[in-house]
């Protein structure tokens, strides 16, 4: 039995007990049907089911979780001694090497009667671990639901319990957030240490300079490496801002038209239709930002007799916001459509016309999920790489002007992550840094941002 | 309530089905991780070989040369690659980070080369460049124009104050990014190259070598070299639209495109797949990829795909290696290579 | 008329509330047509962006599904097949025997060479199949079509100029007139270009398909959907509706917020160190793929769910707490429904999202070259985006156009899959 059948099964089982819990549910109520009991009969079926499948779930995923390690250490103790005093790291590939003989997926040349034997004592081992675990899953489930049903009685509050257990899902969902911080924190906070030792926190954040033009190999002697993050930051900031003076317009605008202006069929139609603008490969932006817009202004510039540069901020900028539309259009139209009618009855009551009804009543009431969509539209405007890698290169320049070649953190780090140098060298390293310090900034940002939204948010009704 | 344990159910199973994957931790396939410019190559041989044995194809991932060595020296076993593509020499630090994991023994095997070419569109003219004008026109720092040792920043704005025989072009060279292979072998072979073309840069490399290094390698930043990113398909059409502009890529783009862009000369050599095979175009360099000995007979396929790429059917001079514009070494390097990898002798 | 009243109305005589409304009233109408119009115009503006980024792709992807087939007299020549070990035959020299028969006068080895080459490379593979499924065709002669090769495609399909200087193109003089003599017998034709829906990668475009990459992202977005959707409804609704309103709400609130501005790339690196490094999960899988993407589309999710929970009115959940249902009960039953529409746009976005990501899964090794189609959500694949991008990055001419047309194949997966979705949201779309 493999696993996942077992876990089917374990389902198929929970879902019988659903049914059974319900029928003894009404069994106990008497002739009175549902109106005997506290909770109405789907509850008592649903806390039957949970009990069913929960600690056979649990059972499951622990002994998921150890059983390698307790096989490896079964198999390698009968190991011939020679074998087992191995140091670590060559014992791990004699492992290795058993547990390809036991998926039997390798063929390696010879096969070394003392590996085939250990093979077949993994192989066995882990048969009966299964069987151990089938037995021993199945039995917990069985024994949990019967108990349940057991004690199903007419004052027995399932409703209660069965809502405490899906508060308790909803609380581990919503911690997952949480540990992905975590993870993200702690998955570039070792780099990122590593990163400062070489340069010091205070050269990268208050830096001017940014030329990661160290050398690639030991024996080359290296030329200017300079990380100051400030022109980089500048750069995401300036990119994002222009993305956003094209979205943000458009983006509204769209969405009042359709959430209040539009006939139904129009909605129904240009919504999904503008949905697909986020969907497009970023490719395809990065090839029209660089290949047409930027030759156009570039062109545009040339006859007001401006010099500049094919790649600019301007050209990455316009093209992510029109690729960011759908994050404020879409998102904008669902809570302005969820504005109630009575408001704006109430509004045209007064006398006011609807656009005067839009601008004083609808948007302020609407104003948190818009800000939403905004932020998230900011969000996605920040983390670009493609478009700006094509339109508006990697060439760090500290400037205000959005026709000059700027780039963006995001770029850089994908660039410092995929490039040819060496990983352990400063240049990798400080990519990992560049996202510790985007993460901090995007996070003090958005701590105001959640305040300001506090202070101005209007509560409808 | 059924219709909610549904979506919860899924993900149940879907999350225990993950506990179950790490169990089968068995591999029937070549992993090979590494360089982006010698995926285009590697990839070739690996269908090749897929198409023609009963093996699988091998996975080829194309992360980079120094993410490549960051996974190939994590370690022995399955779930680390088994070769990894570079376009550059492996670094003694790698050597010693692959030893600390447990990669003990490492074949390297040299390829072929491949030529980095200055181009620009058909439009305009074709370029006749020296080393010593790449040098002046790219460099952050050059000799002062008006005679001194001094080094000044950079002051040269068209292609005619370098060199009066050039034409009167804006100079604006789309190049590769610091992070890449293909800069750091154009910042070695053409600014180095017209570095020593200079007597008061020439002089520096006796006094001073790290001072030498330091100026040749450093590219100005003042927005006459962009840096674009790795897409040279790219880099191709943006020449197409300006005119003007010069770019930096690789020898197989020329190749595809040359009914859109022409490479410039350099120190009188046309970038010709006769001209860079025979070395006498000077901005070529060698491709590599490296070989975990460990896994050689471990991994299925592993030796046939190794005598696959070393085949003279693939990287001779007139193997399908060649069709995409790799350039294929000397005979006698193909000899050494091929009994390298057909013994395995591992890099000391 | 709002002229005629300000005319006769007469400064001295106190104005009454109704003269203040008229006289503002023709700017208040034209402010309002200036909203509205504004709102289409910002509509058709974007809509106009739309139709231009898809002519384009349309434009240079559509010739990609078709391709140029030769045909050929193939030999199965008893004497160079062995039947036990049909693979080990010589492939390749059927069909240059065939070619030569084809042109008898073509000699030299560099003419021949130059001969061999219109005829794609993995032509050999196709015969190898043809032979493997009919073992009896041994002996026989047979008109097969088989793909030409790409620069061949390129040259019958326009992209490249036939009447160029011989220097400027990759067809030789005589590689052209070989050609037309085919062209003149009709032994070269375009055919529907089934590989490309059949196939894995290739580096041989006339060879390549998007098939393999399709079923990844299939296998990758089922996962994706299938944890990112109940999770994201389910934090969305315990923050929006249970989480009591202190300090450490407020920290996952802001903590949400700011995931979704962490560069996707992070959570690439975040997959490699939790996913790939702590589980043992295998590298370039689509589980792993899923799992990342899912982490990276939460946020979205999450925050678009609880501005839809947010719009919820409050008289409604009062209602339902007044007749006496449970909290979870006003939840399920009332207020979930009701913000449904906004959850599902977020999915929408956040799935179109993790539709087109590419840069996360470079770090989990899903940036690959991979041939077979992967079978089971553990084998290493890649995904649409990938492919895409892997083949903008290709030096030959002829995977531009199969650039476009993978993308065509991405918008189409995209508006299937937001079809079912538009589809849902009207279900549950409400205006009260």
């Amino acid at each position: 039995m493999t696993p996942i059948t077992l876990l089917i099964i374990v389902l198929i089982l929970s879902s019988v007990f659903y049914f059974v819990g319900r029928k003894r549910a009404f069994a106990v109520a008497g002739g009175k049907g549902a109106r005997g009991l506290h909770s109405l009969p789907t509850y008592y079926g649903a806390l039957t089911a949970l009990w069913c499948a929960i600690p056979a779930l649990l059972v499951f995923c622990l002994w998921q979780m150890f059983e390698t390690a307790i096989v490896t250490n079964l198999v390698i103790r009968d190991l011939p001694d020679q074998i087992r005093m191995l140091p670590p790291e060559r014992l791990g590939l004699v492992i290795n090497d058993i547990r390809n003989l036991v998926s039997g997926n390798i063929v390696s040349g010879e096969i070394d009667p003392v590996m085939q034997m250990a093979a077949d004592r993994y192989r066995n081992v882990q048969a009966i671990s299964m069987a151990a675990l089938t037995v021993i899953a199945l039995a917990l489930a069985v024994l949990a639901a019967l108990f349940v049903r057991q004690k199903i009685n007419p004052g027995m509050r399932a409703r209660n319990h069965v809502e405490t257990v899906v508060k308790i899902i909803l609380i581990l969902c919503s911690t997952i957030a949480v540990f992905t911080t975590v993870g993200i924190v702690l998955s570039v906070l070792y780099e990122s240490i590593r990163f400062f030792k070489i340069i010091p926190l205070t050269d990268f954040l208050f830096g001017l300079e940014w030329s990661p033009q160290m050398a690639i190999r030991a024996d080359q002697v290296g030329s200017s490496g300079a990380f100051g993050a400030i022109p980089v930051f500048l750069g995401t900031a300036m990119i994002s801002v222009i993305a956003l003076t094209v979205a943000v317009p458009i983006g509204l605008m769209s969405a009042i038209y359709l959430s209040e202006y539009a006939g139904k069929k129009f909605r129904d139609a240009a919504k999904p239709l503008m949905e697909i603008l986020a969907g497009i490969p970023t490719v395809v932006y990065g090839f029209f930002a660089a290949l047409t817009v930027a030759p156009f202004i570039r062109n545009s510039g040339g006859m007001l007799g401006m010099d500049i540069s094919s790649e600019s901020a301007l050209a990455a900028g316009l093209v992510m916001g029109i690729m960011i539309i759908p994050f404020v259009s879409s998102l904008s139209d669902d809570v302005i459509n969820a504005v109630p009618q009575a408001l704006r009855d109430g509004a045209y009551g007064l006398g006011a016309t609807r656009s005067e009804t839009i601008r004083h009543v609808v948007i302020p009431a609407a104003l948190p999920g818009i800000v939403g969509g905004i932020l998230l539209a900011a969000s996605r405007a920040i983390g670009e790489t493609m478009i700006v890698v094509m339109a508006a290169g990697l060439s760090a320049n500290l400037t205000a002007n959005p026709l000059e070649t700027v780039t963006t953190v995001t770029v850089q780090i994908v660039t410092l992550l995929v490039g040819d140098q060496e990983f352990d060298s400063p240049k990798t390293l400080a990519a990992f840094a560049l996202g510790l310090v985007l993460f901090v900034i995007t996070l003090c940002l958005n701590v105001i941002a959640l305040h300001v939204v506090r202070k101005y948010r209007e509560q409808y009704e | 309530m059924i219709k909610k344990l549904i979506p919860l159910t899924a993900a149940v199973a879907l999350l225990a089905s993950l506990g179950s994957v790490q169990a089968q931790s068995s591999r029937d396939y070549i992993s090979i991780v590494g360089s982006s410019t010698v995926y285009p190559f590697a990839t070739v041989v690996a269908e090749q070989f897929g198409k023609s044995t009963a093996n699988k194809t091998p996975k080829i991932e194309s992360t980079g040369s120094g993410g490549g060595f960051k996974l190939f020296c994590a370690g022995v076993g399955v779930e680390h690659p088994d070769i990894t593509n570079s376009s550059r020499a492996i670094k003694s630090s790698e050597i010693e980070t692959c030893k600390t994991n447990g990669v003990a023994e490492i074949v390297e095997v040299k390829i072929g080369y491949d030529g980095i070419v200055l181009a620009n569109s058909k439009k305009t003219d074709v370029m006749q460049l020296t080393l010593k004008d790449i040098f002046l026109a790219l460099a952050k720092e050059v000799p002062d124009p008006k005679g001194g040792k001094t080094l000044v920043p950079n002051p040269y704005k068209t292609w005619k104050d370098v060199n009066p025989d050039l034409p009167d072009r804006k100079i604006e060279v789309l190049g590769p990014p610091p992070t890449s292979g293909t800069r750091d072998a154009f910042v070695e072979l053409a600014m180095e190259g017209g570095g020593q073309m200079i007597d008061s840069i020439k002089a520096m490399k006796k006094e001073d070598e790290k001072r030498f290094t330091a100026v040749c390698h450093t590219i100005r930043e003042d927005g006459h070299y962009v840096e674009a990113g790795e897409n040279d398909n790219l880099i191709v059409q943006k020449l197409d639209a300006n005119p003007d502009a010069v770019g930096i890529f690789g020898f197989s783009f020329l190749d595809q495109n040359t009914d859109k862009v022409q490479g410039a000369f350099v120190d009188s050599v046309q970038p010709t797949f006769e001209g860079i095979a025979e070395g006498k175009y000077p901005i070529s360099r060698p491709l590599f990829f490296y070989v975990k000995k460990a896994h050689a007979d471990v991994i299925p396929g592993m030796r046939e795909y190794l005598s696959e790429f070393t085949s003279e059917k693939a990287w001779g001079p007139d193997g399908y290696l060649t069709d995409k514009g790799m350039i294929p070494m000397p005979e006698k390097e193909r000899k050494k290579f091929a009994e390298n990898v057909k013994n395995l002798t591992p890099i000391q | 008329m709002s002229n005629a009243v300000s005319e006769a109305s007469k400064p001295e005589k106190p104005l009454r509330t109704l003269d203040i409304v008229n006289a503002g009233l023709a700017k208040r109408y034209r402010a309002e047509r200036r909203f509205r119009r504004l709102g289409l115009a910002a509509i058709i503006a974007s809509l106009a962006f739309l139709s231009m980024l898809f002519a384009d792709i349309f434009w240079k992807g559509h010739t990609a599904f078709r391709q140029t087939f030769i045909q050929l007299n193939i030999l199965f020549d008893p004497e160079l097949i062995d039947a036990e070990n049909l693979a080990a035959a010589d492939y390749n020299g059927f069909i240059r025997k065939a070619l030569e028969r084809e042109f008898p006068e073509v000699s030299g080895r560099g003419d021949r060479r130059e001969l061999s080459q219109i005829v794609s490379p993995g032509a050999a593979f196709i015969l190898q199949k043809q032979l493997r499924d009919n073992p009896e065709l041994i002996g026989q002669t047979l008109p097969l079509w088989v793909p030409a090769n790409d620069d061949v495609d390129m040259l019958m399909k326009g992209h490249i100029d036939r009447y160029a200087p011989e220097g400027e193109r990759r067809l030789s003089d005589k590689q052209l007139a070989w050609l037309k003599r085919l062209e003149e017998q009709n032994k070269i034709q375009k055919k529907f270009n089934k590989t490309f829906f059949t196939a894995g990668d290739s580096r041989e475009p006339e060879l390549a398909g998007i098939w393999g990459a399709t079923v990844g992202s299939l296998y990758t977005l089922f996962i994706t959907l299938l944890l990112s959707f109940p999770i994201g409804v389910a934090t969305a609704v315990y923050l929006e509706e249970f989480a009591p309103k202190n300090r450490w709400t407020d920290i996952i609130e802001v903590n949400i917020n700011n995931l979704a501005a962490v560069p996707s790339i992070v959570f690439g690196l975040l997959g490699l160190a939790v996913f790939l490094n702590f589980f043992g999960m295998p590298r370039s899988a689509p589980t792993v793929g899923g799992l990342v993407l899912t982490l990276m589309t939460l946020p979205t999710i999450i925050i678009a769910g609880r501005a839809a929970l947010k719009s919820v009115p409050p008289s409604i959940r009062e209602a339902a707490l007044g007749i006496g249902a449970s909290k979870m009960q006003m939840v399920t039953h009332h207020v979930l429904p009701l913000a449904m529409p906004g959850m599902l746009t977020g999915t929408i976005i956040g799935m179109a999202q993790a539709l087109g990501e590419t840069a996360p899964l470079l770090m989990i090794g899903m940036v690959a070259f991979i041939v077979d189609i992967p079978g089971s959500f553990t084998d290493p694949s890649t995904v649409l985006p990938v492919q895409i991008y892997l083949w903008a990055d290709s030096p030959e001419r002829a995977f531009v156009e199969r650039t476009s047309a993978a993308i065509m194949v991405l918008l189409a997966f995209l508006i299937a899959m937001n079809a079912v979705a538009v589809y849902l949201r009207k279900k549950f779309e409400h205006r009260w």
